[in-house]
């Protein structure tokens, strides 16, 4: 289990990677908030994976205040770009 | 006894961190807003929840899969609300639909 969890964070470090080199790049404000949205999400999913790998409790609480920020955030973009246009 | 419940946790994660990959993936090569909004939820949900999984078998304590519980419940709820404010945004503008 050990072996197979730490290649699942690698992967995510992966996916993470790629997904805040999307956030990076000269796209539109709701490009990046996608992006950022599925980034709160891979590092909501990575902190449980770790959970899980360890036996920790701890991680699940930040797991719950990631998912939560990143809402606020998505939230937060969407009302910014339906009052300003762009 | 242990030696299945490790190798469902090992799956759950497996999958959990492949659907964060596909996400990833998925964002590069899709065409508009909407589509790569419609690959960014898959670990926004099904990801969370195989990971939230993973975890639940491995932390015995009531208390513990309480609170997976409520990650998972509060992650359902609030990302189909998420999206459809950004979605209901980005609706009838070209500028911001337009790759690029």
């Amino acid at each position: 289990m050990n072996v197979v969890g730490y290649v699942s964070l690698a992967i995510v470090f992966v996916a993470a990677a790629l997904t805040v080199w999307r956030a990076v790049l000269p796209v539109s404000v709701a490009d990046r908030s996608v992006a950022i949205d599925a980034l709160t999400a891979m590092i909501s999913g990575g902190l449980l994976i770790g959970a899980a790998l360890r036996a920790d409790a701890l991680l699940v609480d930040l797991a719950l205040v990631f998912g939560l920020v990143g809402f606020l955030a998505t939230v937060t973009v969407a009302r910014f770009i339906e009052r300003r246009g762009s | 006894m242990s030696t299945a419940v490790d190798v469902a946790t090992s799956a759950l994660m497996l999958v959990g961190a492949l659907l964060s990959l596909i996400a990833a993936i998925g964002l590069h090569r899709l065409g508009d807003v909407l589509s790569r909004m419609h690959a960014a939820t898959k670990p926004a949900t099904l990801g969370i929840v195989c990971c939230a999984g993973a975890a639940t078998l491995q932390l015995a304590d009531l208390s513990d899969v309480t609170k997976l519980a409520v990650a998972v419940v509060l992650q359902l709820v609030t990302a189909p609300v998420g999206a459809h404010m950004l979605a209901r945004a980005v609706r009838g503008r070209p500028t911001l639909a337009a790759d690029e």
